[in-house]
């Protein structure tokens, strides 16, 4: 592997991810090249990067998916490098062997580890053989129901349908009892095909209230590996994270330890090079479960860097780049507790509802520890046709009470007009008692759904005043129209209204 | 001018007063002075009595929805004739089931004709690549079934009918 820097490096995403690599290039002395939809034309990744070509129409099997179109453009831009972001072709081998025959650098993995670890059921079988403790469950793909059924009987009820091709919590089904067994195979496959092309699905025997921690490691073309600790991701819904923590309150200096051993055999084991992430289920009585091992950057990836002060998208580029690790186990230590929320635009008072639309007004928070990689700006359009995800909010303190203060503080100074996130969800979390006591699993968000809201002063006579004088100025104006209008504080506001709702429409 | 404001399920009788950014406002019977100033764009400042407050407005429905620091709330509004008396809230009629955002159809559970349960699943809808199912908002007949598998839809559309 030779050695020399990038001039030019392609992000093969979208959003906040690409957003986030986009500065790293920055950083780094790299010139960036975006990638984009019809849908994302004036997206903030298409704005901030050097360059920016098309690939295609809104659907990102069109688009984003299409292999050809990303390699074209790395040709027509001259990239010599691509970051795969996460999701779309991150975890595609196809794609990195496609790179790889091209004589473009994935920055990630060699394209038969992504195959060997993204199938789940291979990935299962290497971590066995590496020593690495795994759920129950089979260790091949499922044929048919019969075959489920009798699979499912022999592990006992509750058992996990995943996607063998699966991440991202996409494809997979809790299975409570036999009766459930054929509609959930049916959704499972349904979802795995639409999210991943294979319908193929396995079966785990479900851990019952198990927490989710992960480790993080990097690994360089010389042999050379390290962990960076774990990262708490209990906090979620429909097994989509939605709150993530480093260090875990859970983990204990043995457990970190002896996941973080676990973690490096199985990458010595299967050669892995660049920064990946193994999954654990942790049960009640501390025993860790290999999950699963992502081969790419996690959403999640700023509280590590904030508690270790790595920047893991930079060390991805110089590992791409053939760079030895700067650094060896003994360099790492965590510093201090860091808080994720992720800032989905999504309606948390509709069931979690996607909520796509114009973002009309936006103020991000700031001031000491915190940090908001967004990908959205003021005015920009939240496009149906992607992943929800529109900003990752993070704050460090020294200790955890002081991140959860922290992260309060920056969600009430985090306003968003236009479209509904989740913020005012992460309120209640970081509020509620068993999560300030560490105390929680994986049912959390689900018992936190379940119980009503518990906020007393809720501001119903001000919104009511507030709605009923912008009404009371519209219709007023509406009735005067004939005549010049009077200046009045709320014709700014209609006419951008008038002149949104028309943009709107041509879409 | 008077309205009925629903928030929460809650009803309140508010009448507005006054012009300019400055507003006399009586909320069930209780007045209080309001002064209200648009900042350069997006938020609008309130202010009651000493109270300062920052509020997304946006139009929702019939009225707005107002977004406050970590909430929001759907405000319902009706203009009312002076000296009405407050309505009673209508539960009965058929049922509408509406997208609750743009999406697609991926499938269509139930048919025409048939019966069903308040709360079973009519139409599963996907958008930001995520399967929906939606129930039926009550118990009866559905009338009509608008929803076509594949087919993209709009916040609002109406997908069925139950009755």
């Amino acid at each position: 592997m030779s050695k020399h820097s990038f001039r030019k490096l392609l992000v093969a995403n979208r959003g906040e991810i690409a957003v986030r690599v986009i500065r790293a290039c920055r950083e780094m002395g790299i010139r960036s090249v975006a990638v984009f939809s019809e849908a994302d034309a004036e997206a903030l990744h298409v704005r901030l990067a050097d360059e920016a070509l098309p690939i295609g129409p809104a659907a990102s099997r069109e688009s984003y998916l299409r292999i050809d179109r990303v390699l074209e453009a790395a040709r027509t831009s001259g990239a010599e490098a691509i970051h795969p972001g996460y999701g779309f072709l991150a975890e595609n081998a196809a794609f990195a062997r496609a790179c790889e025959d091209a004589g473009i650098v994935f920055v990630g993995p060699r394209s038969a580890t992504i195959e060997l670890m993204g199938e789940k059921t291979s990935a299962r079988r290497e971590a066995v053989a590496a020593g690495v403790p795994v759920v129950p469950g089979t260790l091949e793909k499922a044929a048919h129901l019969d075959q489920l059924a009798r699979d499912a009987a022999r592990l006992g009820y509750p058992v996990m349908l995943k996607a063998a091709a699966g991440g991202g919590g996409k494809g997979l089904r809790l299975v409570a009892s036999p009766d459930e067994l054929e509609a959930a195979l049916a959704r499972a496959r349904s979802e795995a095909q639409g999210a991943f092309g294979d319908e193929s699905v396995y079966l785990e025997k479900a851990i019952v209230r198990p927490r989710h921690v992960e480790i993080q490691v990097l690994a360089d073309h010389h042999g050379h590996a390290v962990h960076l600790f774990e990262r708490e991701c209990s906090i979620q819904r429909r097994h989509q994270k939605l709150v993530e923590e480093s260090p875990s309150p859970l983990v204990t200096p043995e457990l970190r330890e002896r996941m973080g051993a676990l973690a490096l055999s199985l990458v010595a084991r299967v050669g892995y090079v660049n920064a990946g992430t193994l999954e654990f289920l942790v049960d009640a009585e501390r025993k860790p479960y290999f999950l699963e091992m992502n081969t790419r950057l996690q959403v999640e990836h700023p509280v590590t860097e904030m508690t270790t002060g790595v920047d893991l998208v930079k060390l991805q580029i110089r590992i791409a780049q053939g760079e030895a690790l700067p650094l060896g186990q003994a360099d790492l230590a965590q510093h201090g507790h860091a808080i994720e929320c992720r800032v989905y635009a999504e309606d948390p008072e509709a069931g979690f509802l996607p909520s796509p639309g114009r973002i009309t007004a936006l103020r991000v928070p700031g001031g000491p520890g915190v940090r908001d990689d967004s990908g959205v700006y003021e005015g920009a359009e939240v496009p149906i046709h992607y992943d929800p995800l529109i900003s990752k909010l993070v704050a460090w303190a020294e200790t955890r009470e002081g991140a959860i203060s922290r992260m309060r503080r920056a969600i009430a100074e985090y306003r968003v007009v236009g479209i509904r996130t989740t913020l005012p969800f992460f309120d209640r979390v970081l509020r509620d008692p068993g999560f300030v006591a560490g105390d929680f699993d994986t049912s959390f968000v689900a018992t936190l759904v379940a119980r009503a809201d518990e906020r007393s002063e809720r501001p119903v006579e001000v919104a009511a005043i507030a709605a009923t004088i912008r009404a009371f100025e519209e219709r007023r104006r509406s009735r005067t129209r004939a005549a010049a209008p009077a200046p009045s504080a709320w014709r700014a506001a209609g006419r951008r209204e008038a002149h949104s709702a028309r943009i709107g429409s041509r879409g | 001018m008077i309205f009925d404001a629903t928030v929460l399920g809650r009803t309140l009788r508010v009448e507005v007063r006054g012009s300019d950014g400055h507003y006399s406002v009586n909320v069930d019977g209780e007045t209080h002075e309001v002064s209200v100033s648009d900042v350069a764009h997006g938020f609008t400042r309130l202010r009651i009595g000493a109270h300062g407050h920052e509020l997304g407005l946006e139009r929702e429905g019939s009225g707005y929805r107002v977004s406050f620091p970590g909430d929001s709330l759907s405000v319902e509004l009706a203009e009312v004739a002076r000296g009405s008396a407050v309505p009673a809230r209508r539960d009965h009629g058929p049922a509408r089931l509406t997208a609750p955002m743009p999406g697609r159809i991926v499938r269509v559970l139930s048919e025409v004709g048939a019966d069903v349960v308040a709360g079973q699943g009519l139409v599963v809808i996907e958008a930001m690549k995520m399967e929906n199912e939606l129930r039926a908002p009550r118990g009866g007949r559905l009338l009509e079934l608008l929803a076509r598998e594949g087919q993209a839809v709009e916040a609002g559309a109406l997908l069925a009918v139950v009755a």
